[in-house]
């Protein structure tokens, strides 16, 4: 059963309750919340993730809880909990939901050692995947949603999960993450995307989170083969550029951008290496023209 | 550089290296570091993978430009002293006595 498939009052129960287990790509998280904005958000973007048994597994147990005490009223704040336990400060209530997603990526990150973990964001067309590695700031989100919404199925916004054997990278597909101006450009661009609320005055500024297409949801347990790899970097008003990338440098752009390629040593060094050599390498700029930019790409997966 | 020394790669068991286009990327597995190394630093690398027990530096520069289809001149030699030197400080390469 899908989340939307839920009978009424079932989500809520579940979130307030006993948890809402989730299959989000290869892992199963278990939910808690009481926080309404919790509740409307991951009704509308987890609407198509399979919704798994309580007595399943669950590899994470997270919950988004309002403090006990005053703090509940005044100037109420939102705590992360894994395993029960605060993982990080308290923010702003009304960040329950970024709140969540963050955390969410924090436990992939910190605890799937059975994949290299490089933060970049991956979208496949025939098969292959563009793997986008990024520093914040560097038009990374905006591409990736400008990519989806021209039909490129979304693996994930954030988080390439690399085999170790460097063949295949594993699905995780979740809200695409915004910020700032790109949400309107996005908004413009794409005016299908299902889009949540915007949360202002977050540490990223505002955010917004793009629903994943119930497609690419769908067919999260289908892994791609690397295709490309490709430096994005957005600054304003500069021209539409891709640019050869030696696959030295591209390497070391993906050990610097990994989470975990320490924890590998050896096996790390021989999958990234692997995803290299069967990847076409480029950086790319661009300003801001979507449309010429989602064109770059559709042509580089026809060559 | 003393003529009286040997070069060769520093814990040759602990490498692995992948080449694109003449350069390379090298791990490290005892200092757990990653290197990107140019097509100099790549060429005197492979050739102390190649001599285990080691290499003065005028057979170095002689398989190098063997290698490089370039002469064995002075400025080559300069240039390899240059990237052994920056071996050494990575902990990739030494030089010991003959």
């Amino acid at each position: 059963m899908i989340l939307r498939e839920l009978p009424p009052g079932e989500l809520r129960r579940r979130l307030a309750g006993s948890g809402l287990r989730l299959r989000i790509g290869p892992v199963v998280a278990e939910i808690l919340s009481s926080f309404r904005t919790v509740e409307t958000a991951v009704a509308l973007h987890y609407a198509g993730h399979e919704v798994v048994p309580d007595s399943d597994f669950a590899d994470f147990h997270v919950a988004v809880e309002p403090p006990p005490g005053v703090r509940r009223w005044v100037a109420p704040q939102a705590y992360f909990k894994f395993d029960d336990r605060s993982a990080f400060l308290p923010l702003p209530a009304a960040q329950a939901f970024p709140l969540l997603e963050w955390g969410l990526n924090w436990c992939v990150s910190v605890h799937c050692h059975q994949y290299l973990i490089v933060h970049a964001a991956v979208v496949e067309r025939g098969g292959r995947a563009l793997v986008l590695p990024a520093p914040p700031g560097s038009g990374k989100s905006t591409l990736c949603a400008a990519l989806v919404a021209r039909g490129w199925r979304l693996l994930s916004d954030e988080l390439a999960l690399v085999d170790l054997s460097g063949a295949t990278l594993t699905p995780m597909p979740r809200p695409i993450s915004l910020k700032n101006r790109s949400i309107d450009v996005i908004r413009t661009f794409w005016p299908e995307a299902r889009i949540g609320a915007v949360v202002p005055d977050t540490l990223k500024g505002s955010v917004a989170h793009v629903r994943p297409p119930i497609d690419s949801v769908r067919r999260a347990q289908e892994p791609a083969t690397p295709g490309w790899i490709v430096l994005p970097r957005f600054e304003a008003g500069a021209a539409t550029e891709l640019r050869p990338l030696s696959k030295c440098d591209a390497f070391m752009r993906l050990v610097d951008s990994a989470f975990n390629y320490n924890v590998h040593g050896r096996a790390g060094f021989a999958a990234l290496a692997e995803v290299v050599d069967a990847s076409v390498c480029h950086t790319f700029a661009y300003g801001g023209a979507l449309d010429e930019a989602a064109t770059v790409f559709d042509d580089l997966a026809k060559a | 550089m003393s003529p009286d020394v040997v070069w060769r790669a520093l814990n040759a068991h602990a490498i692995e290296s992948r080449e694109w286009n003449g350069e390379c990327v090298l791990y490290n597995d005892v200092t757990g570091s990653t290197h990107q190394l140019s097509v100099l630093g790549s060429l005197v690398m492979a050739t102390l993978l190649a001599h285990p027990s080691g290499i003065p530096i005028t057979a170095l520069v002689r398989r190098i430009a063997h290698d490089a289809d370039d002469v064995a001149d002075d400025e080559l030699q300069a240039a390899v002293e240059q990237t052994l030197a920056a071996l050494a400080e990575l902990r990739l390469a030494a030089s010991v006595p003959i």
